[in-house]
């Protein structure tokens, strides 16, 4: 699933009133159409899962983050079980996977791509950023995870170990990063602000 | 009381076994670059219908055992540019792992 | 290069083949229609209509053209036609007649 297209994004303005919609737009809207007409789905079903998807993002990854940090005894039930760590803190995993937490250490640092499409923790961190299904990460990132982290700025020693994980199945993947030096009397609002989306797909650290 | 399980898991962790290298047409979820390779049991992660099934509409009925494998990134390119201890780590369904 | 890779290898299955480009590290937030493609594909998933698996395989099947020339949500939405089609829950006429419909609604020449 590569985003590769030649055109400019200008044409892919967000639609108006004023704008015309493009063909796949069409055919999105026809599709669903219908679908509902036809009774397969109904129009409050896709309301309610946008409403959904909207009510994802990183910020639940982190609040995950922050509370293992702070309690042992939750980082041991969210690297045990992570749909059911997840749940405690009202995070419903909705779509039938097994959310799994991978803890990094000061000698192993884990990074997560899904070579064969874009299988990524929807559920707790939102949608997965354009470079994550990029052709390129997909195909660079199992083969040389080092020089990639470089392209983001992460610089891994070889004394740290690198774990790359490709999700293939049904296992979603959610780092959870170093607690930086220099935290240690954070409160969790200030640990909860600190820990990155990027740092939580592994190709970022958190420093302060 | 023992229930006896009639479709146990064939592989156990700590067990070294091979990605077999075959060619499915339609669906697969085992990339070429692992195909053919040594790698290690690391977690039963229980059974799940096949996707390869899944991919042409079944959606019920007899699962699959599959499993969380490792591989050293040494291993498993020739030019590999990193540490000697990198790994990778990937999930296979029972019918690509062959015993050996 | 022998044409039997092509029915071999899905346009999908690319780690580890040879790419010098850099990761180009942008991002931006859904269209509004790539949302509701989005939503519908959850909602087409959590009825077993067109579950994940059958999407997926749908974003394979095109080919590697169209696997190449189409982005994220482009895929989505063309893979979930096809399924539904082959399933006979819609129909090539369905898809005729509805997009007509919705063009000549927003007065756009298909």
């Amino acid at each position: 699933m590569s985003n590769n297209h030649d055109h400019s994004h200008e044409e892919h303005a967000e639609i108006t009133h004023d704008e015309k919609p493009g063909y796949y737009e069409i055919l999105e809207i026809s599709i669903r159409e219908i679908l509902i007409e036809k009774q397969l789905i109904k129009a409050e079903e896709i309301r309610k899962q946008i409403e959904v998807l909207d009510s994802r993002s990183p910020v639940l990854g982190s609040k995950l983050v922050a509370k293992a940090w702070l309690d042992d005894a939750f980082r041991e039930r969210l690297l045990a079980d992570g749909n059911s760590a997840a749940e405690e803190m009202g995070i419903t995993i909705y779509d039938d996977t097994a959310f799994t937490v991978l803890e990094d250490t000061e000698t192993l640092h884990h990074m997560i791509v899904c070579t064969l499409c874009s299988c990524y923790p929807r559920a707790v961190l939102g949608l997965p950023p354009d470079w994550y299904k990029s052709k390129e990460y997909r195909i660079r990132a199992v083969h040389e995870p080092r020089a990639v982290l470089k392209e983001f700025g992460t610089v891994i020693p070889n004394s740290v170990q690198i774990q790359i994980n490709d999700s293939t199945a049904n296992q979603r993947y959610m780092v959870l990063p170093l607690r930086p030096k220099g935290s240690e009397n954070f409160t969790i609002d200030q640990l909860e602000a600190i820990v990155t989306r990027d740092a939580m797909i592994g190709v970022a650290l958190i420093s302060l | 009381m023992n229930v006896v399980d009639h479709d146990p898991p064939i592989h156990q962790e700590g067990k070294k076994v091979r990605v077999s290298l075959k060619f499915p047409i339609g669906h697969y979820r085992v990339p070429t670059y692992i195909r053919g390779k040594e790698v290690r049991i690391e977690k039963n992660l229980g059974r799940y219908i096949n996707p390869e099934e899944e991919a042409f509409g079944k959606n019920a009925g007899s699962k699959l055992w599959y499993y969380l494998v490792s591989i050293p990134q040494k291993q498993l390119w020739k030019d590999y540019n990193g540490a000697d201890e990198d790994l990778l780590e990937i999930e296979v369904f029972e019918p690509w792992l062959e015993s050996i | 290069m022998s044409s039997e890779n092509l029915v071999k290898r899905l346009p999908n299955d690319i780690a580890g083949t040879v790419c010098s480009d850099k990761i180009n590290i942008v991002e931006r937030s859904l269209y509004p229609w790539e949302k509701r493609c989005h939503a519908l594909l959850d909602v087409l998933d959590y009825h077993k209509i067109v579950n994940t698996e059958e999407k997926r395989r749908g974003t394979e099947s095109i080919g590697t053209e169209m696997a190449a020339k189409l982005s994220y949500y482009e895929k989505w939405i063309v893979s979930a036609s096809n399924v539904l089609l082959q399933k006979g829950l819609i129909s090539p006429n369905d898809i005729a007649n509805k997009t007509k419909e919705v063009s000549d609604r927003y007065g756009v020449t298909l």
